[in-house]
């Protein structure tokens, strides 16, 4: 597809636009249901750590009561070693959860005569045994399940151990002083302790089930792993010794948290799962704290399912609408390609071009008349035109040879004289349309007579043309040596005025220049004054005259003047196509400026003067179109001894 | 006669190739004594013609009381509990001396605002039931202060528990332990006794004298297989740990990769003499000398015999060159 073109644009934004909604409308669906499943997991993670943790308090706290009631019975009575024993012994054998318990009294507590008794009762196998855990190699005040509640005066749960005695069984014990009144004084009797064996704590934490990689773990006062699924750990690692191994500080910071009792959720790479979740809460009587991990990879499994589903519908469905947009488009605007192939083929002359048709009712069927409209229009209007084309040809074919029959008219062969050196001549015409309304004639009348005529017809085209025609007959016919240049201007007045209803009228200059004298006579009906040139005076025009055009009133008295012409005199006449031409800004050459061009040019012939004066001319106009005839001639007078032509 | 000769004979015989040496290190398995599970593992006391056995001592029982009583022909010990012993009339030698420093320290919770010896005074000291006490007490005197002493076993609870102000640890082993139970470094004020002109060397190599005299060579072959065993074991930090965590999973004991690395690390650091002009395995005049005046210090050496460098420090025949 043309990437120019407009039903691709259409299309290209359309998805463009569908791509940014539904990926907007995706990340705040995801962003929520991830809030959503976080949230929830939280839920359920405090949830279970709970529900665990009350577990875990509703075996931990019956055994708490143990020392606590025999710690009252101590204080209160005196017994003997033997019932203390058997005391012991039964209090095992009733207590499930206990798995050994002893009462170690302080040196010389018991008796005065011995230093150390601690009656010790504990399971072996079925039986219920007993024995003194004193020896030398025993020294039980220095173990740390005497020592520290000793210390303290304070019952003390005890790091988790492995009890030799006990097949190697996890344990651990809660010891609880007990006080005797020995001189009024409330002083420490010795120290009460239950062993319980930590496998029910496993497998309540162990039943914690995260989906299929999170877990429950359990860690001690001092960060020791109690539970954790990786066996390893247990008893072996504490919480910051496998964030050292693992190299993850953040780590440390939640054993840190963990043993000093507080609950938080956080977020930290476990390395072997990933991502995961934690949320550790305190076991209120052994200050332990359990964590539940939430791997993320799990957690957002169905998240993760869904975004899978939902990408790869949001790609079919981005594959349709892809199609159904090309196609639609290319239905609604397909049209188009049609018009503007349509327009193309009018444009080239088939106007005959079938447009497509377009069935429904709107725009583009609007256009299709539109162009239907066009289409019949300049069906019509080229038809026309060929008709006035060919009519318009016929008139500039007819046009070509008036204007060919026009020059004809008109001398145009320089010199026009080779057999009279007493003058040089020449002329010059240019119509502004095919043909003109401008004149210039000269011939002898005999021998020593040379008659000249310039003119200007009112109006342009074939009327004035044709009017021009007129005049130049009528000079050439009324010309002879007997009338002079007044009498030939009145006769031409009087024949052009009758029957002249189209009103038109000729400036006309009459000359007849005596070539053995120089005599000038003329008469000047209307027209521009000529220019006489002298060789030592600047040029000056004759004077204007006050006689009316030709061709206007039947009657009028034109007057003949004279003006001798020395020696190699020029006469330069014009018509107002010469002062009148305008240049692009509507600047007329005028009359000033014809005077310089022919002062600067007045030693030349005739022929270069004109040629000067026409560049003048042409220079000025600078290319704009000529409005009038312009014609010019200019007549050189030498004598009649001067054997040369100028 | 003479199937009690060819008795006799191939008991000697027997001998000749395997003497039968039961060795015991001060305390249970832990990479204190790396050296010398490599050594054993790797066959360097096979290859000196030793049967070596490690039978380690416990909390309860110093490894000096097994050599005094016979059940160990070779033990590991505290150099200033072995002179006590010395003077006390044991006539045991030094044979090697491994550790050139002191690892021993005292720290304190920098929230009990304990920071300086004189601020100790009239505190709670938890320290091992098992001894060490000579360098603390000198240290007290020194600095003319007393402290109660509160004997415990060997873990750190009490002092978490806050049962005592501080508390004396070995720098390879319960000071990272401590940092192991969650408390920061930057948490405790610690006070390294080298930094107080009490740098005591410390572990070392122990025999009777008698046995010394009779099995010279068997000691020598030991103290030379032990010291290629420590050697091999600077080099082989992972495989030596390995044999480190086997011995105490074989005793049973919690036992941690982490730690044991930790107090391998700054065991080695403490064979090295650094400073010290003092080759690798041998005692220092003048540290045996400073080591006497700390225990005339700490002890009440009235009735005790007394005895001097030569006598208290002999290398086996085998490895006077």
């Amino acid at each position: 597809m043309n990437r120019n073109r407009l039903s691709f644009k259409i299309i290209v934004r359309v998805l463009l636009f569908c791509f940014i909604l539904g990926g907007s409308i995706f990340t705040i669906y995801y962003l929520f249901a991830r809030k959503t499943i976080e949230r929830e997991s939280r839920e359920n993670a405090i949830h279970l750590a709970e529900s665990a943790v009350y577990k875990i308090e509703e075996i931990i706290n019956p055994a708490e009561m143990i020392p606590n009631n025999l710690a009252w019975i101590m204080e209160t009575n005196t017994l003997s070693r033997d019932s203390i024993y058997a005391f012991l012994k039964q209090l095992v054998r009733n207590n499930e959860s206990v798995f050994a318990g002893a009462i170690a009294f302080e040196p010389h507590m018991f008796s005065e005569e011995e230093y150390a008794f601690a009656p010790y009762a504990y399971r072996s196998g079925e039986e219920i045994r007993s024995r003194d855990l004193w020896s030398p190699a025993y020294n039980y005040f220095i173990m740390d399940w005497y020592q520290i509640p000793a210390l303290l005066k304070k019952p003390y749960w005890s790091e988790p151990y492995y009890d030799e005695g006990g097949g190697g069984v996890l344990m651990t014990t809660y010891s609880a002083p007990f006080y005797r009144n020995i001189n009024n004084s409330r002083v420490l009797a010795g120290i009460i302790t239950i062993d319980i064996s930590l496998e029910w704590l496993t497998e309540i934490v162990n039943s914690v089930k995260i989906f299929d990689t999170g877990y429950a773990f359990l860690i001690s006062g001092n960060g020791v792993y109690v539970t954790h699924p990786n066996a390893s750990h247990i008893m072996n690692q504490t919480i910051f010794t496998y964030a050292k191994e693992i190299d993850e500080p953040k780590i440390r910071e939640i054993g840190r948290d963990m043993i000093s009792g507080r609950s938080k959720f956080s977020n930290v790479d476990l390395k072997e799962i990933g991502k995961v979740w934690i949320y550790h809460t305190k076991i209120p009587s052994s200050k332990w704290s359990l964590g539940v991990v939430y791997p993320h990879r799990e957690m957002y499994a169905g998240l993760r399912n869904l975004n899978i589903m939902i990408f790869m519908l949001s790609t079919v469905a981005l594959v349709l609408l892809t199609i159904a947009t090309i196609r639609i488009i290319n239905r609604q605007i397909g049209p188009l390609s049609k018009f503007a192939r349509a327009a193309r083929s009018i444009a080239g002359g088939d106007f005959d071009t079938e447009l497509s048709a377009v069935d429904e009712n709107h725009e583009m069927k609007e256009l299709h008349d539109s162009f239907r409209f066009m289409q019949e229009e300049l069906t019509k209007y080229i038809a026309d035109l060929k008709e006035t084309t060919s009519a318009k040809e016929k008139i500039e074919s007819e046009l070509r040879i008036a204007r060919g029959i026009q020059t004809d008219m008109i001398p145009h062969i320089f010199p026009p004289f080779p057999n009279l050196p007493e003058i040089g001549l020449y002329a010059s015409l240019e119509s502004a349309m095919e043909v003109g309304g401008d004149l210039y004639d000269f011939f002898p009348i005999d021998d020593d007579h040379l008659c000249f005529a310039i003119g200007d017809v009112s109006g342009k085209g074939v009327p004035a043309s044709l009017f021009m025609a007129v005049t130049i007959t009528l000079i050439r016919s009324m010309s002879d040596k007997n009338r002079s240049c007044a009498q030939i201007v009145e006769s031409v007045n009087k024949t052009l005025t009758i029957n002249n209803e189209s009103n038109m009228f000729v400036t006309l200059f009459v000359g007849i220049l005596n070539l053995r004298t120089g005599e000038l006579q003329y008469c000047n009906a209307g027209h521009n004054p000529p220019v006489l040139l002298n060789r030592n005076q600047e040029p000056r025009m004759f004077s204007n005259t006050k006689a009316i055009p030709v061709g206007i009133f039947e009657v009028f008295d034109y007057r003949d003047e004279t003006v001798v012409l020395d020696k190699s005199d020029q006469i330069f006449l014009y018509t107002d196509g010469v002062t009148e031409a305008e240049d692009a800004d509507k600047n007329l050459f005028g009359e000033a400026a014809l005077i310089k061009s022919l002062s600067e040019n007045r030693d030349k012939s005739s022929k270069e003067l004109t040629d000067r004066v026409k560049q003048s001319v042409k220079e000025f106009v600078n290319g704009h179109t000529q409005s009038d005839d312009i014609t010019m001639m200019c007549i050189t007078y030498w004598g009649k001894n001067e054997n040369k032509i100028k | 006669m003479l199937g009690i000769t060819i008795l006799l004979l191939g008991w000697n015989d027997c001998r000749a190739q395997n003497e039968k040496l039961v060795f015991t290190p001060h305390w249970i398995p832990q990479a204190q004594f790396a050296g010398y599970y490599v050594a054993l593992d790797q066959g360097f006391y096979k290859d000196e013609g030793l049967d070596v056995d490690i039978v380690h001592a416990t909390a309860n029982i110093a490894s000096l009381d097994l050599l005094k009583n016979g059940e160990a022909d070779v033990v590991s010990s505290f150099m200033l509990d072995a002179m006590e012993q010395r003077a006390k009339g044991v006539p045991l030698v030094n044979i090697g001396q491994l550790s050139q420093h002191s690892a021993l320290m005292m720290v304190t919770k920098k929230k009990s605002g304990i920071d300086t010896p004189q601020k100790l005074h009239n505190k709670k000291l938890g320290i091992w039931s098992s001894g060490f006490e000579d360098v603390p007490l000198a240290f007290m005197q020194e600095h003319g202060i007393r402290m109660d002493l509160i004997r415990i076993l060997q873990t750190v609870n009490l002092f978490l528990v806050d049962g005592v102000d501080a508390l004396m640890v070995m720098y390879y082993n319960e000071y990272d332990q401590i940092n192991n139970c969650g408390i920061d470094e930057d948490e405790l004020n610690t006070f390294f006794f080298s930094d107080y002109n009490l740098d005591i060397p410390e572990d070392g190599i122990y025999c009777l004298e008698d046995s010394l005299n009779s099995k010279g060579d068997a000691y020598a072959g030991f103290l030379k297989a032990t010291l290629r065993g420590w050697e091999y074991a600077s080099q082989h930090r992972e495989y030596a740990l390995d044999l480190v965590i086997g011995e105490m999973d074989r005793a049973h004991l919690p036992n941690n990769r982490v730690h044991q690395r930790w107090m391998l690390e700054k065991v080695l650091e403490m064979m090295n003499p650094g400073k010290k002009k003092v080759t690798k395995g041998q005692l220092l005049k003048s540290d045996f000398d400073r080591a006497m005046e700390v225990f005339r210090m700490a002890k009440e050496t009235q009735g005790l015999q007394t005895f001097g460098f030569e006598q208290f420090y002999q290398l086996p025949a085998g490895s006077k060159k």
